[in-house]
């Protein structure tokens, strides 16, 4: 297994609207940990099982440690869809907060006014 | 100088008019008997030198009259009219709650309508209904900074209020409800989401229609029930790493490659 995120990486670009290299990484990550997610479970369980003999779980282990970094979850980063930014994105819109306050003054985002009180 | 003889003329058109379409509405149920000679005798009575362009005046007047008679006196459909009118509403009878539908917008005119048009809705399906409840909004707020690169002092707030409707269904028959529902799904309002709780009602033997039902319901799951469990031939033991190495997996492998 080698050890080249390139595998991870599509023929051709599935990714459509605004696109960033970040974007693609954290997108091929995104799809590598939806992939390998019920190997890595039944590694993990096995490495958990005490009633599974200590020769078995430390293989297990191995061959968790040996999987690729892109299978991991804690790879994934939320980016804004509209301009690639990984800080201040926000969960219900899936933008940057600058991105967020354009789009709402422009009265692209449904409902979303400006506020006083 | 002008406007004095208008007046009466117009005075006089209106003191005609009056006996005229009182006469003209009397002759049409009796058409049928004499319709020609009675007016001819009544303009000779009243002017004989004036008697050619008097009926033209008031044959125009007849018309606007009926078609203002018309307005006044037909009424629109009860269905249209009803429009108009608070909506109406089936009484319900043990006031057991059926259904619940939430009704949610970000304009209070879009979701007034809606659930408007959904009590109107039951009516006509013959279900009973309270509502709608104005249930508390929901207020979302976000405050950022207006640059796109620090200058923290500076910020804007936004918001989003989620105003929401209640309307309950009280003992409606569940087809019924259901056809209300698939009803509103098809006349679904621009800006209103919609989400619905059904409930349904069994009789006092829930225990005995389940135990009854238990072995069709058995039937129906063997084929995924037999998708569980361990082969008896699986030699395969505790050696995961078979597993991991199998036909499957490797399949997913080669996919993602």
């Amino acid at each position: 297994m080698s050890k080249m995120a390139s595998m991870f990486r599509p023929k051709k670009l599935d990714l459509s609207g605004f696109v960033n290299t970040r974007l693609i990484r954290d997108h091929n990550k995104r799809n590598a940990v939806e992939q390998t997610e019920p190997e890595r479970q039944a590694l993990r369980y096995l490495i958990r099982n005490t009633s599974l003999p200590q020769r078995v779980r430390a293989q297990a282990q191995l061959q968790l440690s040996q999987m690729h970094a892109y299978t991991r979850p804690t790879q994934i980063k939320n980016r804004c869809v509209a301009s690639g930014t990984a800080r201040a994105v926000f969960r219900d819109f899936r933008i940057n907060r600058f991105q967020f306050r354009m789009q709402a003054l422009a009265g692209e985002l449904p409902g979303v006014k400006k506020a006083s009180w | 100088m002008f406007s004095n003889p208008t007046r009466s003329l117009l005075g006089a058109g209106r003191r005609l008019r009056v006996p005229l379409s009182a006469r003209w509405q009397s002759t049409t149920p009796v058409q049928p008997s004499a319709p020609s000679p009675s007016p001819a005798q009544e303009t000779k009575t009243t002017s004989p030198a004036e008697s050619v362009p008097i009926p033209e005046a008031n044959a125009a007047k007849s018309t606007s009259e009926r078609m203002g008679a018309l307005d006044n006196n037909a009424r629109l459909p009860r269905s249209v009219q009803a429009v108009y009118l608070r909506p109406l509403r089936r009484k319900a009878e043990h006031g057991l709650p059926v259904c619940d539908l939430q009704l949610r917008s970000y304009s209070v005119e879009n979701v007034e309508f809606f659930a408007d048009f959904a009590i109107r809705a039951a009516y006509y399906l013959n279900l009973p209904v309270s509502g709608p409840v104005p249930l508390p909004r929901i207020v979302e707020r976000w405050t950022v900074p207006r640059s796109n690169f620090v200058h923290k002092k500076s910020q804007e707030n936004f918001e989003r209020i989620t105003l929401r409707r209640l309307i309950q269904i009280k003992d409606g028959n569940p087809q019924s409800v259901q056809a209300w529902l698939a009803f509103l799904r098809k006349h679904a309002f621009y800006g209103v989401g919609m989400k619905a709780n059904v409930w349904e009602h069994e009789s006092l033997d829930v225990g005995k229609a389940m135990d009854q039902s238990a072995t069709e319901i058995q039937k129906t799951l063997e084929p995924h029930l037999a998708q569980f469990g361990q082969r008896e031939d699986n030699s395969a033991g505790n050696n995961m790493f078979d597993v991991l190495d199998s036909d499957r997996f490797a399949e997913r492998k080669s996919a993602r490659a």
